[in-house]
């Protein structure tokens, strides 16, 4: 052996090789398989992609930086599920290009953030949060209140559904009508968005005005739609240990 | 091989009789390369870092024969002990589950009266919910219940939709304004933007809404017919509140979106729709009735001296 | 830098700084808003200040003969300036946002200096700009120096350290405006990592070149080092970063991967920046300077072998202990698990390597600062390793997991480890570099030393005591079943340590600061002096 290794220093491309042969194996061994073996991900079949609005807001987190302090991920032990609901399973992310799990839990997780608290109430925090929760130490975000640019979405769709995310014709090429039909319920095409998302899409005006579509109704539409966009977690976590 | 650097060659007896420098501080000879200056020792393979690698690689063998561990094409080894993080999470929940059942099932029954009076339980189950009003309910109400803009306070002695436990667990679970089915629905309405009344005639309820605060008797004064016209089916007559369709008391000083005559107005022009979450499925109807209980706990002081 | 380059060197520069500032006005007339544009036109007055400073040079006289039998250090120079710069943008910054994390209010109104943009600019900040320019700048220097051999040709190393700072600017001012794929450590968008790509390619055809130069037929150590982090860094960059633009006018893009896929990729990479960036290049630094600066040789060859391998092979694997109990498939997380502690057999075995590599010399590590750096960078480093197998294991990660422990680990690590080799190899390149027996201001070396050793201390211990704090809070259950504590709770508790590891933090950041001033007072101080053994055995590159 160390006679091999004698040998192999004196080579430049020998080592080359031996690093990127050592250095493949394990990468391989473990990434590969989450792509062949089933059972890795279940899409469930009520799952929803997210609405030209939310995703919209999806992007504003992303931008923002919220994943630095949130995860969006509930470990399977019993105290996260006790404090935070069940267990994260991977179908819920099977569609979320990046995923957003996060790292460290500066705040509390998300992952069950939808619907947990009023639209209102996701305004007035993100605007000043220690306006309502003296304590925090969370960032303001008063840029928010600006309007939402839309221009972006029919392009967002559409790249997602290149890779898999089933957003059919329709939804690309309505994108922006839908984002501002969402955050105004009493719209014409409101029911088109429900027809197309779903019965269980929030129609709301989420920050309180309905004449304006701001980054905040997107952002805010993203947070109560985290969680919900499938039952299967809350399912499989009843069903378990019966 | 007899390369004069090859480090395979066996190390030369005495520590000088080798034809590689030997470093006098370790008494180890060299490997005879030299990189503008640097040296290295041939020093043997300490015995210990094979025992450690042996050590680490027989703990990671058993894991790997217990555990589920190397993928297989469409599979994996399971490991012997058949483990699964899920299930192991779920039988850890359940287990607290369990150890939580002899205090936290009576909560069930919703014989609030009974429950109450039972002062070990109640001791035993209010630091829960104590946990569980801060971990749900103090990002609006606020820590200790005090509300702030928008959102009532639980300490004092006014309800929006009444004070009993029943009406509190009600409360919590169909939420108000919320997207549960059976959800309780108030609505104070936007006399302003809606163009149900005139721009004067919302100054003078505003007048009127302020003199009430201060418990002015203001039956006579030139809102007051407005009021018993417009608002009195909702608020009461004379603001008195209390008819538990979330209309607030407008005959006291304790204001939900605030006593400013300019806050009074926009309540009046944009009309108010709080929303309360519904809180069934998220938290079990043990865990509601038991908060149904620290709430009505909450201000127990506050109200018994309002009382007096 | 123009002095050092032959006219026709000159020349094919003027080329690149051309392309540089066409590249640069084709984004920015392609995008014509939002970060791309600016990005393209801050590459395009990048651009354009090289097409100045080369064209204006041009006909300058050619360089003096004989260059071809010294060292090229001009780049390396180079490099360590802009790795003092760096550790002040990105220690700065991460002064600020540990401020900020103590007193929120202090954040101005305007999105650009908000927590969760500003992260991002510390964590690139110093990972790659301060990091990087110093793997660089080193690895140029060791490259020479042991192979005996000039840098095979003048113009690349200047085009892989100013790509290089192009990709850290585009990244760190992207992120400012928003402009991110969210991936840790590999936030840059989708232009920025191809470039990236470029940069590497010209970074390692240079290395190779060189070493096929090289005097002495075997490879030394810290080369296989350097050369390991060049390889598999790329191997990684390529993998996680590939994605979808959503137009090919614009900043933003989809990456390919989705959910758990996404989740391991993410981390297969994520570890394995700490352990090829991070690790591996900085094994290569400390294999050099610690036996030049005590004099001492390597104390086990055998021993170097093993654990280069092992670092190698064992680290790819462990990627997955970033996702315990997450809804990654358990048997990822055993092998993360296992790889985990195997790991630490070959990393201690570099740092025991190291640290007996100092027999012989303790009364230098006494005495000299310098080399003080180096010593306690082997201690950090098997600490935060040791550290770092000990958090792999799934029940201790059940608690450390999204807790300031992990980030108490990570600045073991960078503060302990990283930085303090980075300092070490600065305080005894920039002397040689600059023809002096010393650093300008030799004792502010050793004040640095201990404002560094505090401040790392202070920073360490406080955010042990917070994460496990904040592990316990969120897991105690009291004597009925119900969790003691709320979320909120645990904030509230963190306050002290975060004041703490601010106050830590800038102690540590004056001492980089200290540094930055010595090292500009000592490389301005040049004599031009050359030591006559330090010179290459082989001819240099043709001309
Ligand atoms: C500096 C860290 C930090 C950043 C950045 C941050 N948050 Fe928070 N967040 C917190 C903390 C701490 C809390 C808990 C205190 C509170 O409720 O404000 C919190 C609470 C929350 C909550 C309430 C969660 C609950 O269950 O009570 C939501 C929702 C939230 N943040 C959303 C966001 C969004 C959206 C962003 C980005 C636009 C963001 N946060 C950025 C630290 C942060
Ligand atoms: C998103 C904010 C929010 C959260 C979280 C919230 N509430 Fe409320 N709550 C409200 C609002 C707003 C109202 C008033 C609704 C209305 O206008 O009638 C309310 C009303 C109530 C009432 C009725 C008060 C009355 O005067 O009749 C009770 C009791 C109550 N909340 C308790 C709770 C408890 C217990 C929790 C936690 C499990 C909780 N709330 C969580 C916003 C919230
Ligand atoms: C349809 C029922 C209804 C009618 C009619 C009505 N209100 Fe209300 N009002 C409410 C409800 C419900 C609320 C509480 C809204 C909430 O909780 O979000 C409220 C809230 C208010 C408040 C805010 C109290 C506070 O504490 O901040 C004022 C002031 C008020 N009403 C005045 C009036 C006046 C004056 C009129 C007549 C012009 C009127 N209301 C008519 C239902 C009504
Ligand atoms: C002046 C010294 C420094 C201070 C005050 C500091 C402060 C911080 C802060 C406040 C965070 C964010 C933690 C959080 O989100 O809770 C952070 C993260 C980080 N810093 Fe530093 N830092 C310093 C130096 C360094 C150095 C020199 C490096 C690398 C060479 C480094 C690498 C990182 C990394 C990798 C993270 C991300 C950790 C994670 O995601 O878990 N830091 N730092
Ligand atoms: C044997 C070597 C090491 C092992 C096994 C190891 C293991 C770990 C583990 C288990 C985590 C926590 C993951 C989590 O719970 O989120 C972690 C985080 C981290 N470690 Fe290490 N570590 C090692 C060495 C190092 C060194 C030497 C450095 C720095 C120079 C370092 C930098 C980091 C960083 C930056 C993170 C944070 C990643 C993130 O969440 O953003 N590690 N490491
Ligand atoms: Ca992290
Ligand atoms: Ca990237
Ligand atoms: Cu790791």
């Amino acid at each position: 052996m160390l006679r091999l290794h004698y040998n192999l220093e004196k080579l430049s491309m020998g080592m080359v090789v031996g690093i990127i042969v050592a250095a493949s194996i394990g990468g391989a061994v473990e990434i590969a398989p989450l792509f062949t073996i089933d059972e890795t991900v279940v899409a469930p079949d009520d799952l929803r992609p997210h609405t030209p609005l939310e995703l919209a807001g999806r992007e504003i987190f992303i931008r923002e930086g919220c994943y630095a302090c949130h995860s969006q991920m509930v470990r399977s032990l019993a105290d996260e599920i006790d404090r935070y609901g069940p267990y994260s399973l991977a179908g819920e992310s099977a569609w979320d290009h990046p995923m957003l799990w996060g790292s460290k839990r500066t705040g509390p997780d998300l992952a069950r953030i939808g619907g947990k608290y009023s639209d209102a109430w996701h305004v007035a925090h993100l605007l000043d949060p220690r306006s309502v929760v003296p304590a925090s130490i969370m960032p303001a975000y008063p840029w928010l209140t600006r309007s939402l640019d839309t221009r972006v979405l029919p392009g967002a769709l559409a790249t997602l559904a290149v890779l898999g995310v089933p957003y059919s014709e329709a939804m690309i090429d309505r994108a922006e009508t839908d984002a501002l039909a969402q955050s105004r319920p009493d719209s014409d095409a409101a029911e088109d968005v429900l027809a197309r998302y779903g019965d269980a899409v929030a129609l709301r005006s989420f920050d309180g005005d309905p004449s304006r579509l701001t980054e905040l109704d997107a952002l805010v539409a993203y947070l109560q739609s985290i969680g919900t966009l499938t039952a299967a977690a809350q399912e499989e976590l009843e069903e378990a240990g019966k | 091989m007899t390369d004069a650097t090859d480090p395979g060659r066996r190390h030369s007896a005495g520590h000088h009789g080798g034809d590689r420098p030997v470093d006098p501080v370790t008494g180890h000879e060299t490997t005879g390369h030299d990189w503008g200056g640097i040296t290295e020792l041939n020093t043997a393979f300490p015995r210990i870092v094979i025992w450690a690698l042996v050590l680490a690689f027989s703990y990671s063998v058993i894991a790997w024969i217990l555990l589920p561990a190397w993928p297989l094409g469409h599979d994996y080894t399971r490991g012997l002990l058949g483990l699964d993080q899920s299930e192991e999470a779920v039988r850890e929940y359940r287990e607290m589950e369990r150890a939580r059942a002899d205090w936290l099932a009576p909560f069930a029954s919703a014989e609030f009266a009974a429950l109450a009076s039972d002062a070990p339980l109640m001791a035993r189950a209010m630091p829960a919910a104590a946990r569980l009003f801060a971990d749900n309910c103090a990002a609006c109400h606020q820590a200790k219940g005090t509300g702030g803009p928008g959102f009532p306070n639980l300490v004092d002695a006014d309800w929006l939709w009444g004070g009993d436990p029943e009406e509190i667990a009600e409360t919590l679970r169909v939420g108000v304004n919320s997207t549960h089915p059976d959800t309780r629905v108030s609505q104070m309405l936007a006399f302003g933007r809606d163009g149900i009344l005139p721009a004067g005639d919302i100054e003078l309820l505003v007048d009127h809404v302020l003199a009430l605060s201060r418990g002015e008797d203001a039956a006579d004064g030139p809102g007051a017919e407005l009021f018993a016209e417009n608002c009195a089916a909702c608020h009461g007559e004379g603001g008195v509140g209390g008819l538990g369709i979330g209309a607030p008391a407008l005959n006291d000083g304790d204001w939900l979106y605030g006593g400013s005559p300019g806050q009074i107005r926009t309540t009046l022009r944009q009309g108010r729709q709080g929303v309360m979450p519904s809180w069934e499925g998220r938290l079990s109807p043990s865990e509601i009735n038991l908060l149904a209980l620290y709430v009505e706990r909450l201000g127990k002081g506050n109200r018994n001296e309002a009382r007096e | 830098m123009t002095g050092t380059l032959s006219i026709s060197e000159r020349q094919v520069g003027l080329a690149l700084a051309v392309a540089l500032t066409l590249l640069g006005l084709v984004m920015a007339a392609a995008a014509r808003q939002g970060p791309m544009a600016v990005h393209g036109a801050i590459a395009a007055a990048l651009g354009l200040a090289l097409v100045f400073r080369l064209g204006g040079a041009l006909y300058d006289p050619e360089v003096p003969a004989g260059r071809r039998q010294r060292f090229y250090d001009a780049p390396t120079r180079f490099g360590i300036a802009l790795t003092v710069i760096w550790a002040i943008i990105g220690m700065g910054v991460g002064v600020w946002v540990a401020a900020l994390l103590y007193w929120p209010e202090a954040t101005p109104p305007w999105p650009w200096t908000s927590f969760g943009r500003l992260r991002p600019v510390h964590t690139t900040g110093v990972i790659f700009g301060f990091g990087g320019n110093a793997l660089i700048a080193t690895s140029f220097h060791v490259l020479q120096r042991t192979a005996r051999a000039r840098l095979a040709d003048s113009i690349s190393p200047w085009a892989v350290l100013i790509g290089f700072n192009l990709f850290c600017i585009w990244a760190v001012t992207g992120y400012l405006m928003g402009s991110t794929q969210s991936k840790e450590y590999a936030e840059a968008e989708w232009y920025a990592d191809l470039w990236l790509v470029v940069v590497w390619v010209t970074y390692f055809v240079l290395y190779m070149r060189t070493l096929a130069r090289r005097a002495e037929p075997h490879i030394y150590v810290a080369n296989w080092y350097y050369l390991a982090f060049i390889l598999v860094v790329a191997m990684l960059h390529i993998v996680n970063n590939l994605a979808l633009p959503v137009s090919l006018a614009g900043a933003r893009s989809f990456p390919i991967w989705a959910g758990v896929q996404d989740a391991m990729v993410q981390w297969w990479y994520g570890h394995n920046a700490v352990a090829f960036f991070l690790t591996a290049g900085f094994l290569g630094m400390l294999y050099y300077f610690l036996p030049v600066r005590s004099g001492r040789p390597i104390w086990s060859y055998r021993l170097s072998i093993v654990s280069f391998w092992g670092i190698v092979f064992f680290y790819i694997w462990v990627g997955s202990h970033h996702l315990h109990y997450t809804a990654l498939p358990y048997w990822v997380q055993t092998l993360g698990m296992t790889f985990s502690v195997m790991l630490l057999i070959p990393s201690w075995a570099s740092a025991g390597n190291a640290i007996a590599t100092l027999n012989g010399a303790w009364h230098k590590v006494r005495d000299d600062a310098t080399l003080r750096f180096m010593f306690v960078a082997a201690v950090f480093y098997g600490l935060s390793t040791f550290e770092g197998s000990f958090l792999a294991i799934r029940p201790v990660n059940s608690l450390s997991h999204y807790t300031d422990w992990t980030v108490g680990h990570v600045h073991s690590g960078t503060l302990g480890w990283v930085a303090m080799i980075i300092f070490g190899a600065i305080y005894t390149l920039a002397p040689q570099l600059s023809g002096r027996e010393t650093m300008a201001w030799p004792r502010a070396v050793e004040w640095h030393f201990w404002l560094a050793v505090t401040g790392a201390l202070i920073y360490v211990v406080a955010l042990w005591n917070a994460g496990i704090t904040q592990g316990l809070m969120w897991r105690s259950y009291d004597d009925n079943g119900a969790l003691s504590y709320s979320f909120l709770q645990s904030v509230m508790a963190m306050a002290p340590y975060y004041l703490m590891r601010t106050i830590g933090g800038a102690l540590f950041l004056s001492g980089a600061i200290l540094c930055a001033l010595n090292t500009r007072a000592t490389m301005r101080r040049a004599t031009g002096a050359v030591r006559a053994w330090d010179r290459p055995l082989v001819p240099g590159p043709a001309e």
